[in-house]
């Protein structure tokens, strides 16, 4: 069948292929933006014209890293100062150590403070995480003494809290007069500055909606690719924060993904979950429009939904015992930010045109309520391979995974909660038990529910080879093993953060494997993780990625 | 100008309880200029006739209202509104039908707002079952116990007067707080919904003044269910009478609104001759179990608003005159 254009050679390390038919190789041949084969340098120099690359040859090929629930925040938080409590590394490759005391936080913003040329600029920070300091809270006091007169705000890693000093304070009038329950007060019954939920968050006024807006930028869309490429992914999902009827938006997408330099394909979820001019029929009918113009960097005909909240934030739906330990005043569950009533028609849109639903659930009331739906609209609505996936799917039950496998469901299961949370998990929300069985990505493999593993970014980083690390090790924070029944093996993990989450965005006969036919992505490993120590998975080195046969080395600025 | 505040009712209850209905009803029926906000366009039908223009993120609607979504959060909304043009006299928040609307309410301590009344719709039908029902039944308590005027909707469904007076006095028992009313279609009359006064004298309209509006609400019969009392205030009144008679109401009344001059406790003496400049304006307000008492601040240029108490009670609770009466009692 005709000869094949010049091709390049690439020898490495190994090629890991996630294709079982033919697992690994020496060398992959690339022709433009495809992957002509995979073998050893002889066969794959006997296609014809080529060229040997010899720079991965003490490389380990994968495919590349596909995220299948993640955020373009992630992008336009960098906005602002990272003052979390774990190390992060920027787009730009800079790594930020984790502020580990309210000290540290200060530190930080000081010399974020000084380094600003405008004095009335505001101060913009991100991802406090105040359970980590147990006994004094950082409160507007405290941001006092290094940010004087300038106003400042620090939104907090749950995204549920903001502290502004006094300067935003007096800016926006909250005082001793404040009547909003939103307004948290101290010990002296003044405001301490920490704002609480929308409601009390929106009264940092136009602090709060810059700090929102600039999600929307080209540049936070450069820079949500450039994290990826830096952490070996070459597809990201961003699931649920664009407003895709919003041109300014839409075009956006599509002016960065058009440029032939931005380093990752991004398939962008419909989604009404912050409100929308429209009903279901008519977004849905938008998407199958999108997807109709998709081009291989930009991708639509996904959709998100959201059944509840988080479970840190005890507003996840659990049922019966609820939650563990939680806070005083707590309500007993958390809350449904869908009706449960109306799934099944919502569903059924999305379903009827032909496209996946992707439905936030983290309790286990929730993926009830999402699998019950789905049943309801496949007895109507009969559809083969729709692939539609509970995501997050933390509490998400033995039989609620043999009922998802039997109706043709698949799960994308937050395992970086393991790391971030599963300390919390344990002593708080829901008890050694239940977080024992937390994010069961064992669960899944046995009962046959096709799985990927995400990071939610920004809500936690990047970076596939630490979730897979996760699912791996399932070590909390604190260095305990939490549910070791759940671990899976590293060829599991290896599968689930590249075929698996194509599978589930319906991206697998292009990407998730190395394969002849498929696109050229690539993650560019330092080590073998199949030879690596298990615990040592997250520490290889990345040096970037191939996207569509463009070599993308990553970025980093620091030693 | 003034820095009297933008009165907010907020409109919550379950999926089907009636929220747009009333939405609908309220821009169709009141004189008052309205933003409405709702969590999204989707979810809430404004009825096609009230709708004058429609883009993505806006709704101009008839009678100077605007319609406004939360898709950018409520900060935003509120800038929406406050750019659209003539400020409106009143913000109606629809709550999506699983949210907690002591958490809408919330909104309703923005500096420059007020909080009105929570409204918590119920469906006469249906909301045993969901009160009840296996994944809803903390939201619909949780919904029900937010109100201060819980509406039990669509009560001509259900077959008898018993069935009615039963299922009003579990859900009594079920909102504490609220003053409970009973509707068909929504149908709520609107100086129940929104006050039997207008909020203050800044909410004139050119078609229909206060006073003409304040008139037509002492109509002594609001539909059959209501009657309401007006008092008009010819002097201050003392601080201690007011706070006495919001302490007591019965439970008969379902709202209360006043504007009037009050005279604090050390010059109680003789009202009457107390000088304007000892006398600080108020409104008072009382909805279900909810009163409140927030100083008025009146333009000098402008024509001194007409100072007087009204009520809105079940028909046949309250004696007549019960209103006059109580406060010469307390005088």
């Amino acid at each position: 069948m005709g000869t094949p254009q010049p091709f390049v050679i690439y020898p490495a390390r190994r090629v890991i292929t996630i294709n079982p038919a033919f697992p690994f190789g020496e060398a992959v041949a690339v022709a433009g933006d495809r992957i002509l084969g995979v073998g050893s340098t002889d066969e794959l120099a006997s296609w014809g014209e080529h060229r040997i690359d010899d720079c991965f040859a003490e490389h380990v090929i994968m495919p590349g890293f596909v995220e299948a629930h993640c955020h373009v925040m992630s992008g336009g938080l960098w906005n602002s100062t990272y003052v979390g409590y774990f190390d992060r590394r920027d787009p730009q490759g800079q790594l930020w150590p984790g502020c580990t005391s309210i000290d540290d936080v200060l530190e930080r913003l000081a010399k974020a403070a000084a380094d600003m040329a405008d004095d009335s600029q505001t101060l913009l920070a991100w991802g406090l995480d105040p359970i980590y300091f147990p006994g004094e809270r950082l409160v507007a006091r405290h941001l006092d003494t290094v940010t004087g007169d300038r106003p400042t705000l620090v939104l907090h890693a749950s995204g549920h809290l903001a502290t502004i000093n006094s300067a935003l304070m007096d800016r926006c009038g909250i005082d001793e007069t404040a009547t909003s329950p939103g307004v948290a007060r101290g010990g002296d019954g003044l405001p301490n500055g920490e704002l609480h939920e929308p409601a009390g968050m929106m009264l940092a006024g136009d602090a709060f909606v810059d700090m929102m807006k600039a999600n929307r930028s080209e540049q936070a869309r450069w820079r949500y690719a450039n994290e990826a490429r830096n952490a070996g992914h070459t597809l990201l999902t961003d699931l649920g924060t664009t407003q895709l009827w919003d041109p300014d938006q839409l075009n956006n997408w599509k002016k960065v993904t058009s440029d032939p330099t931005y380093p990752a394909r991004v398939m962008v979820a419909m989604s009404n979950l912050f409100g929308s001019a429209a009903d279901p029929a008519e977004l849905a009918e938008l998407c199958v429009q999108l997807k109709s113009e998709q081009t291989d960097k930009l991708r639509f005909g996904i959709v998100k939904l959201i059944l509840d909240g988080s479970i840190q934030g005890f507003t996840a739906r659990i049922s019966w015992p609820h939650y563990y330990k939680p806070p005083p005043g707590h309500i007993g569950n958390g809350l449904w930010l869908t009706a449960p009533d109306q799934m099944a028609d919502l569903v059924e849109s999305y379903h009827r045109a032909g496209l996946t639903v992707h439905c936030h659930c983290n309790g286990d009331e929730a993926s009830e309520v999402f699998i019950d739906a789905v049943e309801q609209v496949l007895e109507r609505h009969p559809r083969w391979d729709h692939r539609h996936t509970v995501q997050h799917c933390q509490l998400t039950t033995p039989d609620q995974y043999r009922r998802m496998a039997a109706l043709g469901m698949c799960a994308n299961i937050f395992s970086n909660h393991i790391y971030y949370w599963g300390d919390q998990h344990r002593d708080a929300t829901v008890g050694p038990e239940r977080a024992a069985r937390m994010d069961a990505c064992g669960t899944a493999l046995a009962s046959g529910v096709s799985f990927s593993i995400h990071s939610d970014s920004p809500i936690t980083p990047l970076g596939h080879l630490h979730t897979a690390w996760c699912a791996v090790n399932r070590v909390t924070a604190s260095g305990q093993v939490l549910g070791p029944d759940e671990r899976i093996s590293v060829p599991d993990a290896l599968r689930a953060i590249t075929i698996e989450a194509a599978r589930q965005i319906k991206m697998d006969a292009e990407i998730g494997s190395i394969e002849a036919g498929k696109l050229a992505d690539f993650a560019v490993l330092e080590d073998d993780p199949l030879t690596a120590d298990p615990m040592a998975l997250r520490d290889i080195g990345i040096w970037g990625t191939v996207l569509g046969g463009v070599l993308q080395p990553a970025q980093i600025s620091d030693a | 100008m003034s820095t009297q505040r933008l009165p907010v009712t907020v409109v919550g209850g379950y999926l089907g309880a009636g929220k747009t209905t009333l939405v609908n009803h309220v821009l169709r029926s009141s004189n008052e200029r309205i933003a409405v906000i709702v969590n999204d366009f989707g979810e809430v039908s404004i009825d096609e006739d009230l709708i004058v223009a429609a883009d993505s993120d806006k709704l101009t609607l008839a009678n100077g209202c605007i319609c406004c979504t939360l898709a950018d959060g409520f900060a935003a909304a509120l800038m929406q509104i406050r750019s659209a043009g003539t400020l409106p006299q009143r913000l109606l928040i629809e709550a999506s039908g699983v949210a907690d609307p002591t958490q809408i309410a919330a909104y309703g301590h923005t500096p420059g707002l007020g909080l009105d009344a929570v409204v918590v719709m119920a469906d006469a039908e249906q909301v045993r079952r969901q009160a009840n029902d296996r994944w809803v039944a903390d939201t619909v308590r949780l919904q029900l116990a937010a109100a201060d005027l819980l509406v039990v909707n669509k009560i001509d469904l259900l077959d008898d007067a018993s069935k009615a007076d039963d299922l009003c006095d579990w859900l009594a028992g079920l909102s504490p707080g609220a003053t409970v009313v009973r509707a068909s279609r929504a149908a709520v009359p609107i100086d129940v919904l929104l006050g039997p006064l207008p909020a203050s004298d800044a909410v004139d309209t050119p078609e229909r003044p206060a006073l003409e509006r304040a008139a037509a609400s002492r109509s002594h019969v609001v539909e059959n269910l209501f009657e309401s009392q007006t008092v008009v205030l010819d002097a201050p009144i003392a601080m201690p009478i007011i706070e006495s008679l919001l302490a007591d109401l019965p439970d008969g009344v379902v709202r209360l609104k006043g504007l009037l001059q009050a005279v604090p406790p050390a010059s109680t003496e003789d009202a009457s001759k107390t000088e304007a400049a000892d006398t600080t304006a108020y409104l008072i307000e009382a909805v279900g179990k909810r009163t409140s008492m927030t100083p008025h601040p009146t333009d000098a240029t402008q024509p001194p608003p007409r100072w007087a108490i009204s009520l809105i009670a079940h028909k046949g609770a309250l004696p007549p005159n019960w209103l006059a009466e109580g406060l010469a009692r307390r005088g």
